[in-house]
């Protein structure tokens, strides 16, 4: 079994999204009851989220996109950048929790105190853009966790494995010159689905040209294709890479129970690849992952696919 | 939308007694595949593109070897004699609509933009044409398509667009909305937001059909 982190903090329900919004704390009460009555929580290595510094957030951020958030957040309004981006006076702190709860993970792991953990963090944070926020993140939690792992810890490499059933711009586009840092994203075709991009022919560009990959999945397909593309593309190209650590931006929409995608994943099918990815980590990083939710709204659904995904994480 | 304001202004030109080693230079620099040419008062008098410059010229592989290729000769052949005289050009008061439709049927890459007097005001090519498609179609703008069955007959899109407003969504787009099957209409509302559950479900309860995305398609 395996020394596997869980980082869930009751503050994280505090960012509220108002009534009928898909990003809902409800989303993490029922990760959290699920893996609490899964009898998982004395396997697990608990910890509470603490704020993330500043300095850390600039890494990937404009100072004055945080000032702005910030200020957003101190202010009545209730979107910020989109309509879709609903915030409340709490949003700006949680969102520093949210980062900073990924980032103590990264030094658990680094530090040997945990070989891997799963971050159940809100809000999430693979369509967040240096300037901007979009699609219900406002700072992106991984791409500042890959920053902080080589700035801080001397990583060379960090593969970013992405499989919400969305694209994650701000992650590409934060790294897309960056050939240190490889953004894998598998998702729904961007022609179907928010947001439009992470079409096969973005691969990244100048010094990152091909350090990007993106694999779009049609419309209704599912298990049988994204097993088939993690045989034969993700584990060979992430291998070829190489990285030291491996970061998963998890994100369960891609499941057929919910109503965010019209990709068809099961929840045996979501198994599969995660059971792949730590393999690869087992490959590739001496084990060294670091898990971080991103969307997943089929409350029905969440519970069942966070208990898998912490099982292959400990190894059980 | 004029082509006046989507087109490049000053273009890069070249006179018709230049060298085409120079033209082809010109293009490289700027990366350009076409250049109108124009005489001392502006006035168009032709148009050359790469490919006419690589015809007058040896194949590309010949160049490892100088003492084969003889460049003098080659740079003795100027713009007037390859140029396309006469080229297809365009009003700045084209619009957007002209040119695509133009462009569909001349198969050329750019148009020069030449006003009453022949004189030219700028050019746009196919590319510059394609990005202010791709910009109508709102594709850079992050957003979910949507494909919707209705009932043709009047009044059925404002019920969209009053649901989808409801929603407080804001449009990218509507692509299409044409004929789909006996008495049925197709609309492809481009919407700029992630949350779309609740709108489908929304549609629905309205007795409205989702297209299966599988099964999307225009030209009917």
């Amino acid at each position: 079994m395996k020394r596997t982190g869980f980082l869930y903090d009751e503050r994280y329900l505090l960012h509220d999204t108002g009534p009928n919004h898909p990003e809902s704390p409800e989303r993490l009460k029922a990760i959290y009851q699920g893996i609490k009555q899964a009898g998982l929580l004395p396997s697990l290595t608990l910890f509470l989220a603490m704020p993330a510094d500043l300095e850390w957030i600039e890494t990937v951020h404009s100072k004055n996109y945080i000032k702005r958030f910030e200020a957003a957040c101190n202010s009545t309004i209730s979107t910020f950048d989109c309509p879709d981006n609903q915030i409340c006076a709490d949003t700006f702190v949680i969102a520093l929790l949210a980062v900073g709860g990924v980032l103590d993970a990264v030094r658990r792991v680094m530090t040997g105190q945990i070989d891997n953990a799963f971050c159940a963090v809100r809000p999430p944070g693979h369509h967040a853009e240096h300037e901007s926020a979009m699609g219900f993140c406002y700072f992106n939690n991984v791409a500042i966790a890959a920053r902080y792992l080589q700035a801080e810890w001397g990583i060379q490499r960090v593969g970013i494995v992405d499989f919400d059933v969305h694209h994650g711009n701000g992650t590409q586009h934060i790294f897309e010159k960056d050939p240190t840092v490889f953004y894998y994203s598998i998702h729904q075709h961007p022609t179907f689905a928010f947001p439009g991009t992470g079409r096969v022919f973005e691969t990244g560009d100048g010094e990152g040209e091909g350090a990007t990959r993106n694999y779009p999945v049609l419309p209704g397909h599912g298990d049988k294709e994204y097993q088939g593309l993690v045989e034969r593309d993700l584990m060979p190209v992430m291998e070829a890479f190489s990285p030291e650590v491996i970061l998963v931006s998890a994100g369960f929409d891609a499941h057929v129970d919910d109503d965010m995608s019209d990709i068809q994943l099961s929840t045996e099918g979501y198994s599969r690849i995660m059971q792949r990815i730590a393999a690869l980590a087992e490959h590739c990083s001496n084990g060294r992952l670091i898990s971080v939710l991103e969307g997943g709204y089929c409350i029905k659904r969440l519970p069942e696919l966070a208990v898998n995904h912490v099982k292959i994480l400990l190894n059980i | 939308m004029f082509i006046s304001k989507i087109m490049t202004r000053n273009p890069v030109t070249v006179d018709q007694d230049a060298d085409i080693l120079h033209a082809q230079e010109l293009m490289a620099k700027h990366q350009f595949h076409q250049l109108p040419v124009i005489d001392a008062h502006n006035f168009l008098i032709g148009i050359v593109t790469d490919r006419d410059i690589r015809s007058a010229l040896p194949s590309a592989h010949l160049e490892d070897d100088p003492g084969k290729v003889e460049w003098k000769r080659f740079s003795e052949i100027k713009i007037k004699d390859i140029m396309t005289k006469e080229p297809i050009t365009i009003s700045p008061l084209y619009t957007l609509q002209d040119a695509l439709l133009l462009l569909q049927k001349k198969r050329v890459g750019a148009f020069p933009v030449i006003d009453e007097a022949g004189i030219l005001k700028g050019i746009i090519s196919v590319s510059d044409l394609l990005k202010e498609l791709i910009n109508v179609l709102g594709l850079e703008e992050p957003g979910t398509l949507l494909c919707i069955i209705v009932e043709n007959k009047i009044g059925q899109m404002k019920k969209i667009v009053d649901a989808i407003t409801e929603e407080h969504i804001s449009f990218g787009s509507v692509l299409v909305a044409r004929y789909w099957e006996e008495g049925k209409r197709a609309v492809f509302p481009y919407l700029l937001t992630q949350n779309i559950g609740p709108l489908k479900k929304k549609l629905k309860n309205m007795g409205h059909t989702l297209l299966d995305p599988m099964d999307w398609h225009v030209d009917h």
